[in-house]
């Protein structure tokens, strides 16, 4: 268990970030704890032993200033130097406030909440539907104000769930292989060279896996709802001997050791900033289509400092906050006002017809069905594995 | 506009039967609106459930669903409502599912079939579709049932668009229906707006019947008015006659003292001045007598004259006006007796117009030729009575007879007013007057009585009289 404890005077901030950027090395924190035993996605049934399982996390907190100060606590799957800009620039426009920020899994944030539900005052998450589901359980209470009501319908639920962020999902290509078979911009483009007889591409790819990573399966039911030839691709990605792999870290790290050559459904954010000292390698935003994960914050409704975590979504959503966004560049700011580099107005101009954000929508609920979750791991392993597969063996599998 | 106005009581009445109306199809407007939202909405649940349904099948020996998402955005509006949905197997145990929704007793049995429920939900209230459903397999029908709830927010807002369209639609018409009553009621009115001014721009000293035009209520009205003007009218004319009558009678007397004194200051032997002086105090005592009945008659006329009535023996009062007439009457050979009966007869009245009454009649028996007048007063019925035997009066004259100044035939002196005098005193005590022939041989005579209506109690007027020290 990492567990820091980090007092920031603000002339200390730029050493502070220094020492982040070698946790940016280490495995994903975010996406990464999706280990075959948490990673079936659904912490809520299939595994009541973890229920009181400390679960794993980073922290940062900030002294409040003044004699009054004001506590915040934010429990998010967003790793640390994505988010300190944001905690920063919070507390300087709202210096009273003792902020801690906790740092888990998408999973492990999900259970910390229904482990204890008054703890945190702000929890933030990519994983949409598990957002989603504890919205519509009415577990998150009603932030109205200028702010949230001005923001866009599309980026909101009942104005208790808001998405901040705008991350494409992608690929990220090594530039030897394009030099070698001509540029992979699209999904055609890759299943055309995984088409080829005797393909170059052959265990020369990685992607996640569905079953046992929580973001894999969110994008694996995503993608078959968008298109049915999604299980073309699956069929060749099975035929090309993919490897599975559980986190967007491994595969970053297998492609700059040369072992891969592609990385199919790559969370464009994370990656960005990591490859952006690798030359051999390339971030592609498919020009068919991409899925856009959004990171969704509410305020629970037994949250103990609601009128913080109402300043603190006041100020996520604000174009203050949406710029700070912008500027660091990986998480895409959503503010409609805002455009230029690391903004969804921009990245929207790029890609007019491409950019599939997953919708904040009641059809989240059915990614987290169980049978639902069964049946199309089952295709899934069947279109990959090029063989009928008893559906038995995947739940086995998944459990 | 005073407190109390017609126009008000008007628009009271007809007002509040409005409001009651009014707010019976106001609520019956919000119960139909909640009954059209949720019809509406019902159908998302209905379509929700069958697309459901439809995915549902028998796979590795258990039910199987393979959830659509779309089945689910269908039952969310823009309203954002929170969704939920259960598939539960024949033995009542959730297959799969966001939530435990409670099924609905007593649903309807046949298949493909919606049952509609309101229910709460973790604090939240649902509406909740259950439908009965079975698989249609070659070899198995297992019956199955897909719950799907949502949240209200949908059907409040379009329930509250419809209530806010009957309220318009309501106020409107009551807009319209109060401008229509006050129109109404202004016309309504009209016409005693248009009486007040008839009424109001006549000459305060004209008794002329009121002549328009109205509505029968207040013809009705106008009509009783219009009879009132016409007593006013004759009370107005007698009283004219009476002042005519009475000036004239006045007049003669006066006039009769000039020519004595006249005529006798042409003489110079004061034998003659000594008779014609001792005429002139008859002639002016009868003048002073006549304006003191004119004085009496006018009071008891008034109908505002109401004196204080006190216990009075009616035998002390015949016994006194005998003895003051006796000797007068002896003088001209009249027999003047007092029949009485030794106990004192009393009754609420007045002494002294008593005594005047039977001082009137005496007078008049006198005048009138009679020989013998007997005072009469009886205990049962308490009555005072004159009776004399002279010529009398014709049946068809009695009523005449009490009108001032009217005189018999053939009298040349008395003013005429005597017996109009007693009647005013008659009816001061609420007692009636009645003329009556004396006798059954003429010349008939004539009996004037005074029947009281009721005695004085003897005790009660001692209890009276002890009471006052």
């Amino acid at each position: 268990m990492i567990s820091r404890t980090l007092a920031l005077p603000p002339w200390t901030v730029v050493t502070l970030v220094a020492s982040l950027a070698l946790w940016s090395l280490l495995p994903d924190a975010s996406l990464a704890r999706s280990t075959p035993a948490a990673g079936s996605g659904f912490p809520l049934e299939a595994h009541p032993e973890n229920a009181s399982q400390q679960q794993a996390y980073d922290e940062v907190t900030f002294e409040g200033t003044g004699e009054s100060s004001d506590a915040l606590v934010i429990h998010a799957a967003l790793d640390i130097p994505y988010a300190l800009p944001l905690l920063e620039d919070f507390h300087r426009r709202h210096p009273h406030y003792s902020i801690t920020y906790r740092n888990f899994s998408t999973l492990d944030v999900h259970q910390r909440f229904l482990d204890a539900p008054a703890e945190a005052d702000v929890v933030i998450s990519s994983a949409m539907p598990w957002q989603y589901l504890l919205v519509n359980e009415g577990h998150a209470q009603s932030i109205d104000t200028a702010i949230t009501q001005r923001w866009p319908d599309t980026a909101k639920w009942r104005q208790e769930l808001f998405a901040f962020t705008f991350e494409p999902i992608v690929m990220v290509v090594s530039r030897r292989l394009e030099q070698r078979l001509g540029p992979v911009d699209s999904r055609a483009d890759l299943l055309g060279l995984l088409a080829e007889a005797r393909s170059p591409l052959l265990g020369r790819l990685v992607t996640y896996d569905p079953a046992s990573s929580g973001a894999g399966y969110t994008y694996a039911i995503e993608e078959s709802r968008l298109s049915p030839r999604y299980w073309d691709l699956v069929a060749a990605l099975g035929r090309a001997d993919t490897a599975l792999v559980n986190t967007t870290g491994a595969m970053l790290e297998g492609l700059r050791q040369g072992r891969y050559d592609i990385a199919y459904n790559v969370l464009g954010s994370y990656a960005r900033e990591r490859i952006a000292d690798d030359p051999e390698l390339r971030l592609v935003i498919p020009d068919d289509y991409a899925l856009v994960i959004r990171r969704l914050a509410f305020v629970p409704r037994q949250a103990p400092h609601p009128g913080a975590a109402r300043r603190f979504i006041d100020y996520l959503l604000s174009a203050d906050g949406q710029r700070v966004i912008a500027e660091a560049g990986e998480l895409g700011a959503l503010h409609p006002q805002l455009d230029g580099p690391g903004t969804a107005t921009a990245m929207r101009r790029d890609f007019p017809d491409g950019l599939r954000p997953i919708p904040l929508s009641p059809g989240l609920l059915a990614t987290l069905d169980e049978l639902k979750r069964t049946a199309l791991l089952a295709r899934w392993q069947r279109e990959f594995h090029d063989q009928p597969v008893d559906t038995r063996a995947v739940e086995q599998f998944s459990r | 506009m005073s407190g109390d106005s017609l126009h008000r009581r008007l628009l009271t009445w007809l007002l509040l039967p409005m409001l009651i109306v009014g707010s019976v199809v106001l609520w019956r407007a919000w119960l139909d609106a909640r009954q059209t939202a949720d019809r509406a909405f019902d159908r998302l649940l209905d379509a929700a459930s069958l697309s459901i349904a439809e995915q549902a099948q028998w796979q590795d020996d258990r039910l199987w669903l393979d959830l659509p998402p779309a089945a689910l955005e269908m039952l969310a509006s823009r309203h954002d409502e929170r969704v939920f949905y259960t598939l539960v197997d024949a033995r009542g145990e959730r297959v799969t599912g966001n939530a435990d929704l409670p099924g609905i007793e007593g649903a309807a049995q046949e298949a493909s079939d919606v049952v509609y429920g309101n229910v709460e939900y973790h604090g939240m209230p649902l509406r909740l579709g259950v439908r009965r459903s079975r698989l249609e397999d070659w070899r198995l029908r297992e019956p199955f049932e897909i719950r799907v709830a949502h949240t209200r927010e949908g059907r409040d807002a379009l329930s509250g668009e419809l209530f806010r369209q009957s309220l318009a639609y309501l106020l409107a018409v009551a807009v319209l229906s109060v401008a229509a009553l006050l129109i109404a009621i202004r016309l309504a009115l009209a016409p005693l707006t248009r009486l007040r001014r008839q009424i109001r721009s006549r000459d305060p000293r004209t008794l002329a019947p009121l002549e328009l035009p109205l509505p029968r209520e207040l013809a009705e009205l106008r009509d009783t008015v219009n009879e009132l003007l016409a007593r006013m009218r004759r009370v107005k004319a007698n009283q004219e006659r009476f002042i005519g009558d009475a000036s004239h009678q006045l007049r003669t007397p006066l006039a009769g003292l000039s020519a004595r004194a006249e005529l006798a200051l042409r003489q110079d032997d004061p034998a003659i001045w000594r008779s014609a002086l001792g005429a002139m105090q008859t002639t002016s005592q009868s003048a002073s007598r006549l304006a003191m009945q004119l004085l009496s008659l006018t009071r008891l006329d008034n109908p505002e004259y109401r004196p204080e009535l006190a216990p009075t023996d009616l035998v002390q009062v015949a016994r006194e006006a005998v003895m003051a007439h006796w000797q007068r009457c002896q003088r001209a050979d009249v027999d003047l007796g007092l029949e009485a009966p030794e106990a004192p007869v009393r009754v609420q009245g007045l002494d002294w117009q008593l005594g005047e009454a039977l001082a009137n009649l005496i007078d008049n028996a006198c005048h009138y030729g009679a020989r013998h007048i007997t005072v009469e007063v009886s205990a049962d019925p308490i009555a005072l009575a004159v009776t004399d035997d002279g010529p009398g009066i014709p049946h068809e004259r009695r009523l005449l007879v009490l009108r001032p100044f009217h005189r018999g035939e053939h009298a040349s002196e008395g003013s005429g007013l005597g017996l109009a005098i007693v009647d005013g005193i008659a009816r001061t005590h609420g007692a009636r007057l009645s003329l009556g022939d004396a006798r059954e041989t003429p010349p008939p005579g004539l009996r004037v009585s005074l029947l009281f209506a009721e005695a004085v109690d003897n005790e009660s007027t001692s209890a009276h009289t002890r009471s006052q020290p």
